[in-house]
């Protein structure tokens, strides 16, 4: 103990000695790295919670790709009176036509009214003509195309809702514009204002739209939760040492976590996602946790030395403080390291990763950068630190706090275990879901454009179903169009699935207007050349590229789109699910194959993981922190008295989600790891005081919780604040999943906290382990 | 003096700068009165192989036997698919009409139901069973149109070794431009045979929208024929590619050969 003291004296005299230099470095350091963070690029879109290479994904972007099927933004035209008249419709004329020209819109995968032709039968033949001609439209005309979509199955609720006061355009985006869907988002806003009319309403929804929406409003939400916690932290900072530099230096260190944290994100080119957002704030709270630690000590050495030198102040205080600080950062670390490793989704590790090395930053400066800034002033009081040791409010309340403790150690005992009760059956009620336009506020148009366009037409949540074929023309055999139309039939019936397209439907409307309109004839032919030879009669009329979203040029794949009302994974899980039961017994035979994909699926699929991820996070979390602090008291019952608070804070947790009905999602399912890695600070630095106290120091039980609440006490309540305030912080932010997950560590610092401080110094209390019993 | 001889010359030629060559040269509606009065033959039997690729390079394929026929100005044309074999008697009968205010007849028909369909009057804009090609650009095949345009004549260029005309054309009116599908043309007709060469077109909302280009023009019983016409969609990539072997200008082709009952029976 004593050599170790002395390496670390020898240590902490060579860093003070360099100071100059150390100093220069670490802003250096943090100024280079910060520089690579205009660079970051973000991803808001649903594939970025899945491994590129991902089969399920990889699948997807195939299928995509065959059937070039992109993620659209869709625009809702509503005219309360109806749209079949001739100022509406030339208002779809209008806005498809203008957005040809927006950049970032694929001008020739815009589909609407507008756009779209009509298959109709003639007396002896088949006409594909566009529903109406622009210059030829009268109100006459209108209710002829009005006509059109009630003869035209396929459309209706998918184009033109069936009540006809809604009409969709629906534009895809090119590929290059992946990331940067917000520049088409807003060029859309600003057409659509230019269109603002009396009578036509216009709504902006749709995936690509989701995406776009997401960049700029998580945007605004860092601009205004990242200062916000910064201001909260100076706040604490100043009560807590009403000193310039007693907040000067932990904001230091906050700005190195982030900046070196974020700045290494975007040196790799790793995007930043929804919930990376969360990270500034985290970082914040938690980096300036080491630096309240050695303030702390520094001025309570300070009062009781007044004669030593800035260098013995110094070098002193780090001397005490490097241990505690590094456990503690390690502890967190490892809660960060956790989710990394547990999590299959890019964006939460990613959150693992940067957030430890933010975290192991934090640290680094701590043990270099605040010693060598320190140097550069003369030795100082803080009048929160008086030389009389006279204990100011803080310690006074930290001190009653005690002398509870050793007044009721078996009520807390119980309430603790009541506690755990009501977490265990929480745990199994945990209700695990996302819902995409939840990242947003209610009141925010993109979820109003959303719910409307829901509830309109058929809905914009897309399931894709790739068939397969073995030979070229084999999806012109009547028997796969037979099973592809059963499979759809089979799956309207399916709860939130509103409608489903494919070639089949083409294919029986124009079967049908070849026999005179015929209602009977609205069916697949039973001739697979007789087929063929509709294709080739509709080519002669039509655009060659007019069915690629549905069949591909050797008509061997197929793809049906079903729609879907709902974004929600409670929904969608069971779709996915009956559907591929359904395939299973169905289809997967040597002569035709199905296989799910599209957004859906790929929701269905990631979401999916989400709880085991959550546990399995939270068990390595608690495992890490447990072996950790054993081997740091080399004492296994140490390293288990130390998980006791978070595990009842992460129990605790439970409980209020089931209350307060909140989803285990992504953002809140990272609640857990990393409460275990910060909260547990709060019982490392207890257990060890109490050690000191009662082992090193002898001191008799009572005056050591005495003199352990006053001091160490005092130092884990500001702590706790600066953790707890910076995490409320997070509770500002108009992202919901962002502002629970803030709510959710907040609630589970402030458990661990009053765990470590009433709990578990009434266990060693009343039990009086080996390890903390009094020297001979 | 030498100098002073060749500083007026620089002179003289800035003064009449590429102006003086496009003077030499003829208008481009005469280079389009020109392709018209070419020899064509009256009637014409070929073997018509249709290569249709879409943007990730999946190929249809679909032979053909085709005949065509002068009826005075007015043009048919048949076409009989011999492969694949889903579409095997599949025939497509067409009457172009010189005044284009008549709308062209089409019918096909389909073995399978053993009936002819008459296609209702397509847009001379519209694509042609599913190729790359217009209507009208089937219609006119290496003539260019006469009526339609304002034609500006840029200057020559060689394709492929061979001396061309270069001539834009902007349609006379937006009707005519929404028609055809084009807002531009610009055009390479052969100085020395009068044909179409090669073909930019713009569509009409100023995009750059397909090449055309007519190749391996050799003389087959001493009328000068294409066999090879490769389209290019910019826009979709999709690509179209025809090529024509066993023609024959000679063997006389009946008038009955040209007319709905005679699609049934094929040739």
């Amino acid at each position: 103990m004593k050599n170790k003291q002395f390496t670390a004296t020898k240590f902490f005299n060579k860093v003070t000695s360099h100071y100059k230099i150390i100093l220069t470095l670490s802003i250096v350091i943090m100024i280079a790295i910060s520089l690579f963070i205009p660079k970051m690029t973000k991803d808001t879109s649903y594939d970025a919670f899945l491994p590129k290479d991902d089969p399920i994904l990889v699948f997807r972007n195939q299928t995509k790709e065959t059937f070039g099927l992109k993620d659209p933004m869709v625009i809702a035209i509503v005219n309360e009176q109806g749209i079949f008249n001739k100022k509406t419709l030339q208002l779809v004329h209008k806005l498809s036509d203008r957005l040809k020209t927006i950049p970032g819109i694929d001008p020739d995968e815009i589909t609407s009214l507008s756009t779209e032709n009509n298959i109709e039968g003639t007396d002896a033949g088949l006409e594909v003509d566009p529903f109406f001609e622009i210059n030829e439209l009268t109100d006459k005309k209108a209710l002829e195309v009005k006509a059109a979509i009630n003869d035209f199955e396929l459309y209706q609720g998918s184009l033109v809702s069936n009540d006809h006061t809604t009409t969709l355009i629906v534009a895809e985006m090119l590929d290059s514009y992946d990331k940067k869907q917000h520049e088409v988002y807003k060029s859309l806003i600003r057409l659509l204002d230019e269109y603002k009319s009396h009578d036509e309403q216009f709504y902006l929804a749709g995936e690509g739209a989701v995406s776009g929406y997401l960049i700029r409003y998580i945007d605004e939400d860092a601009m205004k939760t990242n200062p916000f916690a910064a201001v909260v932290i100076t706040i604490i900072l100043i009560f807590a040492y009403r000193r310039l530099r007693g907040v000067v230096l932990p904001n230091i260190m906050v700005l190195a976590a982030v900046g070196i944290a974020l700045g290494t994100m975007a040196a790799f080119g790793i995007d930043f996602f929804v919930i990376t957002n969360g990270l500034p704030v985290v970082l914040i709270a938690i980096a300036v946790a080491d630096g309240i630690h050695i303030l702390g000590e520094y001025y309570e050495t300070a009062a009781k030395h007044p004669e030593s030198t800035q260098k013995e102040l110094v070098v002193e205080t780090m001397v005490h403080m490097w241990r505690p600080i590094t456990i503690t950062s390690v502890t967190t670390v490892a809660g960060f390291l956790a989710i990394a490793a547990s999590s299959y989704m890019p964006p939460m590790t990613y959150f693992g990763l940067f957030g430890a090395l933010g975290v192991f930053v934090a640290l680094v400066y701590a043990v270099f950068m605040i010693p060598s800034a320190m140097m550069f002033v003369k030795p100082q009081l803080s009048k929160a630190y008086k030389r009389n040791q006279k204990i100011d409010y803080f310690g006074k309340a930290m001190a009653f706090v005690g002398k509870v403790v050793v007044k009721y150690p078996k009520a807390i005992i119980i309430i603790a275990i009541i506690i755990i009760g009501f977490g265990i059956n929480g745990a199994f009620k945990l209700e695990i879901n996302e819902d995409r336009i939840k990242n947003f506020q209610a009141d925010e148009p993109i979820v109003k454009a959303d719910a409307l366009i829901n509830k309109k037409t058929d809905g914009t949540s897309y399931l894709d179903i790739l068939i397969e074929t073995p030979e070229t023309e084999d999806i012109f055999e009547p028997e796969n169009l037979h099973k592809m139309e059963a499979l759809q039939a089979y799956a309207e019936t399916l709860p939130h699935v509103k409608g489903s397209i494919s070639i089949v439907d083409f294919l029986k409307k124009m079967n049908q207007s070849l026999n005179e309109n015929n209602t009977a004839y609205y069916k697949i032919p039973d001739d697979r050349e007789l087929i063929a030879q509709y294709f080739l009669l509709y080519s002669a009329s039509g655009d060659p590229t007019d069915f690629d979203n549905y069949v591909d040029y050797d008509y061997r794949l197929a793809n049906i789109r079903l729609r879907m009302d709902t974004s929600e994974y409670n929904f969608e899980k069971p779709v996915v699910d009956a559907v591929n039961t359904y395939l299973s017994q169905n289809f997967n035979n040597s002569t035709i194959k199905a296989t799910t994909t599209g957004k859906v699926t790929v929701d269905a699929h990631w979401i999916n993981r989400l709880g085991f991820n959550h546990f399995l996070g939270a068990g390595l979390a608690l495992l890490v922190v447990l072996l950790f602090a054993a081997f740091s008291f080399r004492s296994i019952w140490a390293g288990i008295l130390t998980i006791i608070p978070v595990s009842i804070s992460v129990l605790f947790i439970y409980t209020v989600m089931g209350v307060l009905n909140i989803w285990l999602a992504v953002g809140t399912s990272m609640f857990a790891a990393i409460a275990i890695g910060i909260g547990v600070d709060f019982a490392v630095h207890t257990v060890d005081r109490l050690k000191f106290l009662l082992n090193e120091k002898g001191l008799p039980i009572k005056e050591a919780y005495n003199e352990f609440y006053k001091s160490a006490g005092r130092a884990l309540l500001f702590n706790f604040l600066a953790l707890a305030l910076g995490f409320s912080v997070l509770m500002t932010s108009s992202v919901p999943p962002l502002s629970q997950f803030g709510f959710l560590v907040a609630v589970a610092v402030t458990v661990s906290f009053i765990g470590s401080l009433t709990l578990l110094p009434a266990i060693i209390y009343l039990v009086k382990p080996k390890f903390f019993s009094t020297k001979k | 003096m030498k100098t002073k001889f060749i500083i007026s010359l620089i002179a003289i030629g800035s003064l009449f700068p590429i102006n003086s060559i496009g003077q030499t040269l003829p208008s481009g509606q005469s280079i389009a009165n020109k392709t018209h009065a070419r020899n064509e033959g009256i009637s014409l039997s070929r073997k018509l192989t249709m290569e249709l690729k879409d943007k990730r390079g999946k190929i249809r394929i679909r032979e053909t036997t085709s005949i065509r026929k002068y009826f005075g100005e007015e043009k048919r044309l048949a076409i009989f698919y011999l492969t694949p074999k889903s579409v095997m008697g599949t025939a497509f009968l067409t009457y172009d009409y010189p005044d284009a205010s008549l709308d062209d007849d089409q019918w096909l028909y389909m073995p399978a139901l053993r009936k002819t369909r008459r296609i209702s009057a397509a847009n001379r804009g519209d694509y042609f069973l599913g190729t790359d090609l217009t209507y009208e650009d089937i219609k006119l095949e290496t003539r260019i149109n006469r009526e339609d345009y304002n034609y500006k004549t840029i200057g020559k260029e060689l394709i492929d070794g061979h001396e061309c005309f270069v001539i834009e054309g902007i349609p006379k009116s937006n009707e005519i431009a929404k028609e055809l599908g084009y807002s531009k043309a610009k055009l390479w007709v052969d100085v020395t045979i009068w044909m179409l060469r090669k073909a930019d077109n713009w569509d009409v909302a100023g995009n750059y929208l397909k090449t055309i280009e007519i190749t391996d023009i050799k003389k087959v019983q001493g009328i000068w024929t294409y066999h090879k016409i490769y389209v290019k969609n910019h826009k979709t990539n999709h690509e179209t590619t025809f090529h024509i072997d066993d023609v024959d200008y000679q063997t006389k082709i009946s008038d009955d050969a040209f007319t709905k009952e005679a699609l049934v029976n094929g040739i």
